[in-house]
């Protein structure tokens, strides 16, 4: 064995050693022999002549000699890899259609799946860019009913555990905005920023560009002292120019001046890449309670202790929250069931998509799977062609070996060609990200395209094309010699074509599923596009801006500067109408960003959780949120008991078919205060038009704020608003920006975009979802039609003798048409069924993406199912008509 | 230079066992090594000259004899072959099986009929 295996390595080591060396040697050794053969005939009295061509006689021939060394040697193998590959060429070349189908089929196949499978990798399964990543974890709060939906903590809750748990080697919390403005220079800008506690950036291992991360004490946002900031590296290159002096540097941010003292690198994406400022958020424990929950918790589990082990420890401390803050009642955590959950970090950020990246990759999964299934097909009928050819090289002398090496080189040819085509699908796979961005898929920024991508495509193209190779050698090897030189050349033996048929049937199977899910995918999003999303969004557009807490201290100040912004838009031509409202619907991305009121009754006990907004006058006309009872807000909204306007959701919850209007309710918001119900409006669809429209409380945002004094605010300040501009002729970006800079230059307007817009942004999830499954559903029937094609007209070929001796003893040639047709169609039939159960259980997995349709629904099914028979049927239908046209003299003939 | 008329053409497969008892006696070039043959079989045996060189590469590739150049005494570059370990104990073996066969053709032709 031993032996076997050193023979081995000595022909590889002679295989890759210079051939020219080793010629060289054999002939120095040859020369040696004969003249030393040459001199002994010398010396045994010949003449030098007759002596040298004597030993060349002796010898026995150089040019055998030479060829016998080589063929030991192990060079012949070079010289035959050299052969095959031309014999491959030369092949490939007289049948260009089976070489450009195999080799696109291949490349794009390779293409999207190592696209793809790049993206699920990087996203869902490479472990996240920082120290000891398995040790990083989210810690959620969960309750039912209050508080608000998700795994967000109060900073009560934060509080309670990062003092008292015992698993963890720290706690950190943080919250986003985008409500920021840095405002000195010239051009204010709109910036995002992250409120993180300095605990945060030591758990995560966060290490500085410049200067240095936040310490303890920087959390004190009320003292005297200026309160530091981190800025990210973007930002310092963007609008500092890299300035290397910037640490210490005081910039203006809209609540006044900050000192840089740190600088983010780039490879810092905590907790998205988009973070342009960090605040030391402190935890103000101001209001106790398990509401408002708006901090993110993450933690870094001490060594030994599981996610399990610590969601055990937090929830043992859960009860004793009363004792730390009172406000907290025993009841309130019973009734609620309040929970901890400790969920890998990792797991969690890619939680929002990793169903629709399974989806995904799921779909190239088939997709792949019906080519490579056609091109093994067009491997399998190809071999089978040339199976006589081979046995004749078999009968001749050829070695199993030689054949085998002849297709395995002619499939890695093919399979190297097509990576003409996956390297650049991938680059374009890669670069697109398949039109998702890192606000569709956390961590998508860290994906790209890189020399792992290429080694892994040419890997993946070499070891495809020689294992469908090899699937021809396994066709053409199966029969004796004698079998099939003796065989017809068409005839083919039943267990292959039964191998062939099943592939088929599968496809067939595949594509429906596919089929299937794009129906009713599609069917979703035209339920989406249509559902009744409670506004108007046509010829209407928006604009956000965000006031600075300098100079609008009081809810007068802050209305009375989006007053003067409403007046300036509702004068600029074309405009019909303008309004303005703390926040829009659908424009959220997903996530309900408004204030939670709790409603009840005054003096009774049934309440509600509402979402809380803020609207002018005419907001709802502008909108086109129908007024359902009573007014909008006036003059005087303000005063005594102030007025609110809810919509029907709410007004049925809290009164039932009773009218709402005159009755007073109390709004649980940062202290119990008492409001008057003026009006009821039209729900709207608020996060996600799938998730529908919540309960909602309008405030009054009114001009002067009824001139009451600032510190009697029954109301939230404003400070944030979108304005709506309804017209005929809509304003440009550029003039609504202006308008807002000559009211105040601090303030920079973001987010211009016309509502038809913000609607499609808010159906293109399922829309995108539903062009890939539409993209690979359309491929997989493609591929299908062909392979149903192939092996019926291969089979129909096989039988032209048959179907001749049929037609010359009489036989109708419709009936023999038939009876490729009912080949054809048992195919298709057992594929159908097969899919149909297939589809039935696949479906289920789509549940979380369709709107208003069954996972099971009948219509659905029932296109694909047609739509799929009928194509494959008509499939068939050339081969039988060529069968049915079969001419018996020729084909007797021709054998 | 008159040959042996009964001289004989090796059998084939003899012939790794020729060599390699030979290269077992000292290391030689294969010039010296087809003479040697001949000269211990006192020219009864007649080793093909083209047929030495590929049986040598066979049994190099198998590890049993090594090479190197070397020069010889009359100052000449050639090619010198050795026998290894794995060659020696890949002799013993083939010097058993050789007198089994033997012995076994031997019963064969002495057998009275």
């Amino acid at each position: 064995m031993t032996g076997y295996v050193r023979a081995a390595l000595a022909r590889i080591r002679e295989l890759f050693r210079r051939r020219s060396r080793v010629a060289a040697e054999r002939d120095e050794e040859l020369r040696f022999h004969v003249e030393m053969e040459a001199a002994e005939n010398v010396r045994r009295g010949m003449s030098p002549a007759d002596a040298h061509r004597a030993a060349v006689l002796r010898f026995g021939g150089m040019q055998r000699f030479r060829e016998a060394t080589n063929d030991a040697r192990g060079v012949v193998a070079l010289d035959n890899l050299a052969r095959d590959i031309r014999f491959a060429f030369r092949r490939l070349h007289r049948a260009p259609a089976f070489a450009a189908g195999v080799i696109t089929t291949i490349g794009i196949g390779i293409g999207a799946a190592v696209g793809i499978g790049t993206i699920v990798y990087g996203v869902l399964l490479r472990d996240l860019p920082y120290d000891r990543p398995d040790q990083l974890v989210r810690v959620g709060f969960v309750t039912e009913g209050i508080g608000g939906p998700g795994d967000l903590q109060s900073p009560a809750t934060y509080f309670h555990f990062a003092k008292s748990a015992r698993s963890f080697t720290e706690l950190g919390a943080y919250s986003t905005s985008d409500a920021f403005a840095i405002t000195d220079g010239d051009s204010p800008e709109r910036v995002t920023a992250a409120l993180m506690t300095p605990s945060t950036f030591t758990l995560l291992g966060a290490r500085p560009l410049l200067g240095k991360l936040f310490q303890p004490g920087d959390t004190s946002w009320y003292g005297e002292r200026l309160l530091p900031i981190l800025i990210s590296e973007n930002l310092w290159r963007r609008r500092y120019g890299a300035d290397p002096g910037i640490i210490g540097r005081r910039i203006d941010i809209d609540h006044g001046e900050r000192e840089v003292v740190g600088v983010l690198p780039r490879s810092f994406r905590f907790p998205s890449p988009s973070i342009d400022i960090f605040y030391p958020a402190p935890v103000p424990v101001r209001r106790p309670g398990i509401a408002p929950r708006y901090l993110t918790v993450i933690g870094r589990l001490r060594d030994g202790v599981s996610a399990t082990g610590a969601a055990a420890d937090l929830n043992a401390l859960i009860p004793r929250l009363p004792e730390r803050f009172p406000a907290i009642t025993v009841e309130m955590l019973r009734e609620t069931n309040a929970r901890a959950t400790v969920e890998s970090l990792q797991s969690a950020t890619v939680a929002p998509v990793r169903s629709q990246l399974r989806l995904l990759g799921v779909l190239v999964a088939i997709v792949l799977l019906i080519a490579t299934t056609n091109i093994v097909n067009l491997f399998l009928l190809r071999a089978e062609r040339a199976g006589h050819e081979f046995a004749i090289a078999l009968s001749l002398g050829a070695t199993r070996a030689t054949l085998a090496q002849r297709f395995i080189v002619e499939g890695v040819m093919l399979g190297l060609a097509s990576c003409g085509i996956a390297l650049p699908a991938t680059a374009l796979a890669l670069s697109t990200k398949f039109g998702f961005t890192e606000g569709d898929i956390p961590r998508l920024g860290e994906v790209s395209f890189a020399w792992p991508t290429v080694a892994l495509v040419l890997a993946s193209a070499t070891a495809i094309g020689g294992a469908v190779g090899l699937i021809g050698l396994a066709r053409t090897g199966k029969a004796g010699t004698f079998d099939r030189l003796r065989a017809s050349r068409t005839a083919s033996s039943p267990a292959w074509r039964r191998v062939q048929g099943g592939l088929v049937a599968a496809q067939v199977a595949f594509a429906l599923v596919l089929l299937v899910a794009a129906g009713l995918l599609g069917r979703s999003f035209w339920n989406l596009r249509n559902a009744e999303i409670g506004f108007d969004p046509a010829n209407r557009m928006m604009a956000q801006v965000s006031l600075p807490w300098s100079g609008y201290t009081s809810y007068g100040a802050v209305a009375a500067f989006h007053a003067k912004v409403l007046d300036r838009l509702a004068a600029l031509p074309g405009v019909t109408s303008v309004g303005a409202a703390s926040e829009l619907p659908l424009t959220g991305h997903g996530a309900p960003l408004l204030r939670e009121v709790r409603a009840a009754v005054e003096g009774g006990r049934e309440g509600v959780t509402a979402a809380s907004n803020m609207a002018t006058e005419e907001y709802f006309r502008t909108m086109g949120i129908p007024l359902l009872a009573g007014r909008t807000f006036r003059a005087g909204d303000l005063r005594g008991t102030p007025a609110v306007v809810v919509s029907e959701r709410v007004a049925r919850r809290l009164f039932g078919t009773a009218s709402a209007l005159g009755r007073r309710i109390v709004l649980d918001a940062d202290a119990p205060a008492a409001f008057t119900i003026v009006g009821v409006v039209g729900d709207v669809q608020w996060a996600r038009i799938e998730d529908g429209d919540v309960p909602m409380v309008y405030f009054p945002l009114l001009r002067d704020g009824d001139g009451i004094p600032a510190d009697s605010t029954p109301v939230y300040r404003p400070t944030d608003a979108q304005y709506v501009v309804q017209g005929t002729e809509l304003p440009t970006a550029a003039t609504i920006r202006r308008v807002v800079t000559e009211i105040d230059q601090r303030v920079p307007a973001s987010n211009i975009r016309t509502l038809g817009f913000v609607v499609d942004t808010a159906t293109a999830r399922v829309r995108l979802t539903m062009l890939l499954i539409g993209v690979a559903g359309a491929a997989a029937l493609l591929l299908g039609v062909i392979g149903v094609y192939t092996v019926v007209a291969y089979a129909a070929n096989g039988r032209m003798r048959e179907f001749g001796i049929r037609l010359a003893l009489g036989a109708a040639p419709a009936r023999v048409g038939g009876m490729v047709l009912v080949d054809g169609a048992r195919l298709v039939a057992i594929g159908t069924f097969a899919g149909l159960a297939a589809a039935l259980g696949a479906t289920q997995f789509l549940r979380a993406l369709l709107y208003e349709v069954a996972p099971t629904s009948l219509a659905e099914f029932g296109a694909a199912t047609a739509l799929l028979v009928v194509v494959t049927l008509c499939a068939t239908l050339l081969p039988a008509h060529r069968a049915a046209r079969t001419h018996p003299a020729v084909v007797l003939r021709g054998e | 230079m008159a040959k042996p008329t009964t001289s004989e053409q090796v059998l084939q497969g003899t012939l790794d066992l020729l060599i390699l008892k030979t290269l077992s006696l000292t290391p030689m070039h294969g010039w010296g090594l087809t003479h040697r043959i001949e000269q211990l079989s006192q020219h009864a045996l007649q080793v093909g000259q083209g047929s030495i060189y590929p049986a040598l590469v066979r049994l190099e590739q198998r590890g049993w004899i090594g090479t190197e150049w070397r020069v010889t005494e009359n100052n000449r570059r050639a090619k010198y072959y050795r026998l290894t370990a794995a060659g020696r104990r890949a002799l013993g073996q083939e010097i058993a099986s050789w007198s089994r066969f033997v012995d076994a053709v031997g019963l064969v032709l002495a057998a009275d009929s």
